[in-house]
């Protein structure tokens, strides 16, 4: 356990000296605005829970509530590519620890991956113990359903890694997650029938299933019978666990990612698209578009980010047609610009947030290059625009493929939409690049931030950058006019192309001053846990 | 028994990645005590085989053995036993190199005011003592190897696996870290390095192995080697056939 201490001092110390030396103020920032609103709802947990009065809600709702904490640690990390710190198995297994020391401290850093989660249980934890008419098994028995969660996500975060490693299989394997991920929403959709999970009306759930367990745990219906279904829960998912940690320790990354020696292939139909910028225009901006786009093409985190563009459309059409009234509702009728917009936030990620995070060894040669800086920045915006162009052109092919009812002013209205909202996040975007650059590995299909910081800069940062597409709509609705809309639309495109400018000049002035920090910022690694 | 072991025992070797082997049955003995330079062009293996006796990178096939125990079923006892100057990639660049040299004493089970004592006593041996307050991030090069050096020596190992240790190093940093690598061939430690220095590998090693497209093309003494051609240079560029571009080759130049 010596190492262990080493691991977590060497840890607390690297995150001491990245906070002496600045540079976290907007993730920190973000992070306790999310976690925040999190702790709010814990603190409403321990309270609702510690009532006697509110037993009967208890009852009710503890089934549901388990499983939805269950999709929500297990799936969410998935769909977000974020799986929350990890260690940094690469740097520590040249070391002599045991491989069940770091399985222990691995597990733990799950509850990084649905933080918000551990967060509930802690507060449904405390209002337990305060709870007078609560049984003693109630309190063991949610430390034992997080432990099942902790050990569960550790498996597949590291089954799920190792496919995605591999070179050939990685986006086929991608769509099927995807397909694995959006079975829950389905189950959870349809009029829940007993023995999946919830209890049907007047029903109960089978208790075989943890969530069920756990309940009842807590509730002390048949407790101990409930404790020992539970904890062969956890043994399983901790055997799981451990056996894909083994497998992750003695895995081959290298290996698993070299195709092998191909003979060169004539240009293909791939080299003529990374040439067309050439045709339209002149070096260095030409040269400068071709080599993100090469980049981001070869690039597997890029890659799988790009294909959970259609996640939304692809988990929200069974939401959609399991409930035929809602194409009546306002996500209806604004579907397409809903998944032209999360498409767009999702790519946001790897296309401009941190625009020189990916390449980083690039950052010092666009400072040498003779170039001036804006014009890097520009040509980095528009292979972004190029990608966010098509990602939204194939979602609208695959929405009128399925036959989904699209209207020309549909696709008018998420183009203008998406082109408004691209060009605020595109300034956004440079600003950050260059005051908050941070290295990141493109090798690398999921991120080691917590997927709520990622949620965080979704449900926190894009309502703001949204505001004036907001206008539009409520011209819209106030006016009853398309016109109003569209008019509304285009003074904001106005000010969207100001703020962009504004934005530009000032990101490229600050490159100049901070390239030194930028540089190391870069050039720097992680610590033994990557966050 | 396990004294009288070689440092270093790989038989038939191989590592595959896709349809290329980067390794291809590599056999090699490196006897304890003795300074060993393991070399090779760019792309050679060198890389690959030294991260396989690091135990990073499984081997596709064959053995390895270090100071008698079997690498991957005697990992955790190897780990213990030796000490690794490995690429840049593997330190914490958000860490000083203080707490760096620290970290990895506690890694191989020294206690925490021991490896703290060391780490000092480290940083001054390697002249860095100067840049306590640094994080290694803010390292030159040659620094960055001078502390992961550093670092290697904190568990007084038996067995050194080197990884372009020189690499970026400036003459006086040369010379402190070969003193000190002497001495610890002095003591009984074997070193095993890989290099693309040349004059450093003819003075410093007493035998050499040079490696070209995953297999060993030759191996010997330095007087051997020496034997054969006049330097270790003329040695290697016979042993692992370069051509030289034509001159005029290319005419815009």
């Amino acid at each position: 356990m010596n190492q262990a201490r080493a691991i977590l001092w060497a840890h607390l110390r690297t995150a001491r000296n990245v906070f002496a030396r600045g540079g976290v103020a907007w993730s920190a920032t973000i992070s306790s605005l999310w976690y925040g609103f999190w702790l709010v709802g814990s603190v409403a947990t321990a309270r609702l829970v510690s009532d006697p009065a509110n037993l009967g809600i208890l009852r009710a709702a503890l089934t549901g509530a388990l499983l939805l904490v269950f999709l929500y640690w297990q799936v969410v990390p998935l769909l977000m590519a974020a799986t929350g710190a990890s260690l940094e198995l690469k740097k520590l297994q040249v070391y002599p620890v045991a491989p069940s020391h770091l399985f222990l401290i691995e597990a733990m850093l799950r509850i990084t991956s649905a933080g918000e989660m551990f967060l509930l249980m802690l507060g449904l934890s405390v209002g337990l113990l305060f709870n007078p008419a609560i049984g003693h098994f109630a309190v063991p028995g949610v430390a034992l359903y997080v432990a099942l969660n902790l050990f569960l996500a550790l498996g597949l975060k590291d089954l799920v890694a190792r496919i995605l490693a591999y070179k050939r299989i990685r986006e086929l394997a991608f769509v099927a997650l995807l397909m694995l991920a959006g079975l829950p929403q389905l189950m959870l959709l349809r009029p829940f029938v007993s023995g999946h999970g919830l209890p049907a009306k007047g029903g109960e759930a089978w208790t075989g299933f943890p969530w069920s367990a756990a309940s009842n745990i807590i509730q002390g219906k048949d407790a101990i019978a409930a404790l020992a279904v539970l904890s062969i829960w956890v043994v399983v998912a901790a055997a799981f666990g451990y056996w894909q940690f083994r497998m992750s320790l003695s895995f081959d990354a290298q290996a698993a990612s070299s195709g092998g020696t191909r003979a060169a292939r004539p240009k293909g139909l791939a080299e003529r698209i990374f040439r067309l910028p050439s045709l339209v225009l002149r070096d260095p901006m030409a040269a400068l578009i071709e080599k993100e786009i090469r980049f981001l093409v070869r690039s597997p985190r890029f890659r799988l980010v790009f294909l959970m563009g259609f996640t939304f459309g692809l988990i929200w059409m069974p939401l959609s047609l399991s409930r035929g009234g809602l194409w009546k509702t306002a996500l209806g009728s604004n579907y397409l610009t809903v998944v032209s917009i999360y498409a767009l936030l999702l790519l946001s990620e790897v296309c401009f947030w941190n625009s020189f995070g990916f390449d980083r060894s690039a950052a010092q040669f666009y400072f040498l290059a003779p170039i001036p800086f804006d014009r890097v920045l520009i040509g980095k915006n528009l292979s972004a625009a190029i990608f966010i162009l098509l990602e939204i052109s194939l979602v609208t092919v695959v929405c009128l493929f399925l036959g989904l009812p699209i209207t020309a002013l549909n696709l008018l209205e998420s183009y203008s939409v998406a082109a408004v909202l691209t060009l605020f996040l595109l300034g956004a975007g440079n600003l950050l690049s260059v005051h908050q650059a941070r290295g990141s590995n493109p090798a690398t299909s999921f991120r080691s931030s917590a997927a709520g910081r990622v949620q965080g800069m979704l449900f926190l940062i894009y309502p703001i950058a949204s505001i004036p597409a907001v206008l539009a709509y409520l011209a819209r609705w106030a006016f009853s006019s398309e016109l109003a809309f569209f008019g509304v639309l285009l003074i904001d495109a106005i000010a969207a192309f100001i703020v962009y400018r504004i934005a530009l000049h000032s990101a490229a002035g600050a490159a100049e001053r901070l390239k030194e920090t930028m540089i190391a910022a870069l050039s720097a690694g992680d610590g033994p846990i990557a966050s | 028994m396990l004294d009288l072991a070689p440092a270093v025992e790989v038989s038939d070797l191989r590592k595959v990645y896709g349809n290329k082997a980067a390794v291809d049955g590599l056999n090699l003995t490196v006897a304890q005590g003795s300074f060993f330079g393991f070399l090779g062009p760019n792309g050679a293996g060198k890389t690959t085989t030294i991260r396989m006796l690091m135990g990073l990178a499984p081997p596709t096939s064959g053995s390895i053995r270090l100071l008698g125990m079997a690498m991957p079923e005697q990992g955790l006892e190897i780990k213990q036993a030796i000490g690794l100057v490995p690429d840049e990639s593997l330190l914490f660049d958000h860490l000083t190199g203080g707490e760096f040299i620290e970290f990895v004493g506690r890694m191989y089970g020294l206690d925490q005011g021991v490896a703290r004592d060391r780490a000092i006593e480290l940083l001054e041996l390697f002249e860095l003592d100067g840049s306590g307050k640094k994080l290694i991030a803010e390292y030159s090069k040659g620094m960055r190897k001078r502390v992961a050096m550093a670092a290697a020596l904190i568990h007084r190992p038996r067995l050194f696996l080197m990884d372009e240790p020189f690499e970026g190093v400036d003459a006086v940093g040369a010379r402190l870290m070969k003193d000190i690598l002497l001495d610890q061939v002095r003591r009984g430690a074997t070193i095993f390095l890989t290099s693309h220095v040349l004059e450093v590998v003819e003075r410093l090693c007493d035998r050499v192995a040079i490696i070209n497209e995953g297999k060993v093309v030759i191996e010997g003494s330095m007087e051997e080697l020496r034997g054969v051609s006049d330097t270790l240079e003329d040695a290697f560029v016979r042993a692992v056939g370069v051509d030289r571009v034509a001159a005029g080759a290319l005419d815009w130049l």
